[in-house]
């Protein structure tokens, strides 16, 4: 197994090459001859697949990817060479479970396997969006607070004391460690106190995730994220972040958010990329697990037809071929108190149920303002479980998904979006319960989708 | 061939992105004796501009957006001594020098480059530092190449202050009436961009390129 110290010397001695030649000639050029050579296609009616032949070409594709170019330093400018041995050993050595938490709260993920007999597990929170102090507390509780939420994670505190956060400041030390405060404070409250974690969101540069590194604050059965930099990029940033892992034994997540539609094109090539993003991340992220989440150029979220099918690529590349830990990020475009944001959620589940993915959320209004709640969570775990009760096959996925995007797909059209309410504007913060329109909504489109045919 | 011919051959280069065969086809329009402000302007930014269509299209995606870049940038430096040699202060479609960077802590650099390349496409000198760029040097550049426009990008909530301080930089240094500063990033909306005392945001990049087409009065 490549030592993490190979990882950082490599960084200093690899060949150098401009970050723009990185982009344009190793990224864009080897994505784009692959994506002709095992000759991928997207199908924008077909975003659930069930063709093994096209999965396999998706895996190869990714897999030669990171085999030929590796990955890049963005300080140094230098490629971080990765042979094909090692790649094998990454994936070798991918964690087929991995327990979250401690106690009667721990939660074993586990490697999904197309048509897994067990069900997925949940992420509840709205990870990485900004939420004001005021009402983190009651935001995060009203995930924590949900029975089938497996484990939590949470937003970005952007003011603490009414002091305006600011990444790299130290300023961003005192967030994180409040965020972390808050998120255990939550835990106790809902009777959850040993709920695995995926926090320290609140720290953008390495600051606030070294100072969190801590039993007080995050555990060694929680986890933290290390980005991958679009795309198959690294920095010592970031680097930072692993290693700080490394004795202390926290778990990584590894995150790489492909562009789909940016350097590797279309939603063919922006999966091969994603296949690739983790391969490298099994060594430069130390990563045990990963989070899937292709960001569209234009829209942001996971609900576009172009995102779906990158997810249900991706995670299905790697249920059949090389079976690994993903939990896939739900950050539809629309926001609480909005129908929309419920059928998006809807769409994502189906996807990710079908396709080998556990899942996180929901990041509500593109996860860029606190308008999400606990209650699209909700939907996020039933539709998801009724999809893996139902032995649902990819086809039926397919149609479900078909079915629900005219219910949602003019919010992309929509000049400000679909933001939707703030979390104070859909919960009573008191009980913390969403207020009774939002609550008709939710069932109104629970009774929709069950005369589409979903055994909710 | 007519001096048709070799604008479309230029405007050809461009869409496809071909770096040395728009540097080619200019040298050959050049030698042909085609006016080098029809070059830059019917050739290479009506190649350009398709491009840009193209992407919003969806037909383009950020590499084919780049690599127009490059074969726009190879072509103008063999189109641009003739130019400034005939036309001294002329009357080209070139509209501004643009400095553009994702401020510092932020290192996100998709939407920024997005931006730039479009910027490139509609015709601006840009200027394009990369990511995490302290204040001070964004304006130190603004200053040294004498821009009209700067252009900012944050896409995370905690690095967008930054935005801000700049502009106070700029008002302390007494320099701010000199920029057009222009801001943008996911979370940046229209309101705050007001607040902190910009001159706009955009949606997206297209809005973005009309919004520095209308502010620099082209």
């Amino acid at each position: 197994m490549l030592n993490y110290l190979d990882i950082l010397d490599r960084a200093h001695n690899g060949p150098y090459i401009s970050e723009e030649n990185w982009d344009l000639e190793k990224i864009a050029m080897t994505t784009k001859r692959l994506v002709k050579k095992y000759k991928i296609e997207w199908n924008k009616e077909e975003l659930v697949t069930d063709d093994d032949a096209l999965s396999k070409a998706i895996f190869d594709a990714g897999y030669e990817l990171a085999v030929e170019v590796g990955a890049y330093s963005r300080t140094t400018e230098r490629i971080i060479e990765i042979s094909q041995d090692e790649i094998d050993d990454g994936i070798r050595n991918m964690p087929q479970t991995l327990v979250m938490g401690e106690g009667k709260d721990a939660r074993t993920l586990y490697a999904r396997h197309l048509d897994d007999e067990r069900a997925p597990l949940f992420f509840g929170g709205s990870p990485g969006t900004p939420v004001p102090e005021r009402i983190f507390l009651a935001n995060v509780i009203s995930y924590m607070q949900e029975p089938l939420i497996d484990l939590a994670t949470c937003g970005t505190l952007v003011e603490v004391d009414g002091r305006e956060v600011r990444t790299g400041n130290p300023i961003e030390i005192v967030s994180t460690r409040r965020e972390l405060q808050y998120m255990r404070q939550g835990l106790k409250r809902v009777g959850r106190a040993g709920m695995g974690m995926l926090a320290a969101q609140s720290s953008v540069s390495e600051l606030g995730d070294l100072a969190a590194a801590h039993p007080d604050y995050l555990r060694k059965c929680d986890s933290h994220l290390v980005p991958v930099l679009n795309e198959l990029k690294m920095d010592h940033r970031n680097i930072s972040r692993a290693v700080n892992s490394l004795e202390y034994g926290m778990i990584n997540a590894s995150l790489p958010c492909v562009i789909v539609g940016g350097l590797g094109g279309g939603p063919a090539g922006s999966a091969v990329v994603n296949v690739a993003s983790y391969l490298i991340a099994n060594l430069t992220c130390l990563a045990d697990y990963h989070i899937l989440h292709p960001i569209h150029v234009r829209h942001i979220a996971t609900s576009t037809r172009e995102v779906l099918w990158v997810i249900n690529a991706t995670a299905q590349a790697f249920a059949r071929h090389a079976p690994t830990i993903i939990v896939s990020d739900i950050y539809p475009k629309s926001g609480a108190g909005t129908k929309e944001l419920l059928y998006e959620t809807a769409a994502n589940a189906i996807v990710n149920a079908v396709s080998g993915g556990h899942l996180e959320g929901c990041g509500s209004a593109d996860g860029n303002l606190p308008n999400c709640s606990g209650l699209e969570a909700r939907l996020m775990a039933e539709v998801a479980l009724a999809s893996h009760r139902m032995k649902m096959s990819r086809k039926e996925a397919n149609a479900f998904v078909l079915q629900l995007l005219p219910k949602y797909e003019h919010v992309f059209a929509a000049e400000n979006g679909n933001p939707g309410k703030p979390f104070d504007e859909v919960y009573d913060l008191q009980k913390i319960e969403p207020l009774d329109f939002w609550q008709k909504m939710y069932e109104e489109v629970k009774t929709e989708l069950k005369e589409m045919g979903l055994k909710l | 061939m007519t001096e048709n011919a070799y604008l479309q051959a230029i405007a050809n280069a461009v869409i496809d992105g071909e770096a040395e065969d728009a540097a080619e086809a200019t040298k050959a329009a050049l030698e042909a004796n085609v006016d080098p402000l029809e070059i830059l302007n019917k050739g290479l930014m009506d190649g350009a501009e398709e491009v840009g269509k193209r992407f919003e299209r969806n037909e383009y995606f950020l590499p084919e957006l780049m690599l127009a870049g490059r074969a726009l940038k190879g072509a103008m430096e063999v189109v641009k001594p003739v130019l400034l040699e005939k036309y001294s202060g002329g009357e080209s479609k070139v509209k501004g020098k643009v400095v553009s960077a994702t401020v510092q802590t932020d290192i996100h650099d998709i939407g920024k480059n997005i931006v730039s390349s479009m910027l490139t496409a509609a015709g601006f000198e840009v200027t394009d530092l990369g990511v995490d760029v302290p204040i001070k040097s964004i304006i130190d550049k603004a200053e040294e190449i004498d821009a009209k426009i700067i252009a900012l990008s944050a896409l995370l909530t905690t690095s967008m202050p930054f935005m801000k301080d700049l502009i106070k930089l700029l008002e302390a240094r007494g320099i701010r009436e000199k920029y057009i500063v222009l801001v943008g990033g996911a979370s940046v909306t229209a309101d705050w961009a007001k607040a902190i005392g910009s001159d706009g945001t955009a949606r997206n990049a297209a809005d973005a390129v009309k919004l520095a087409r209308e502010k620099i009065g082209a």
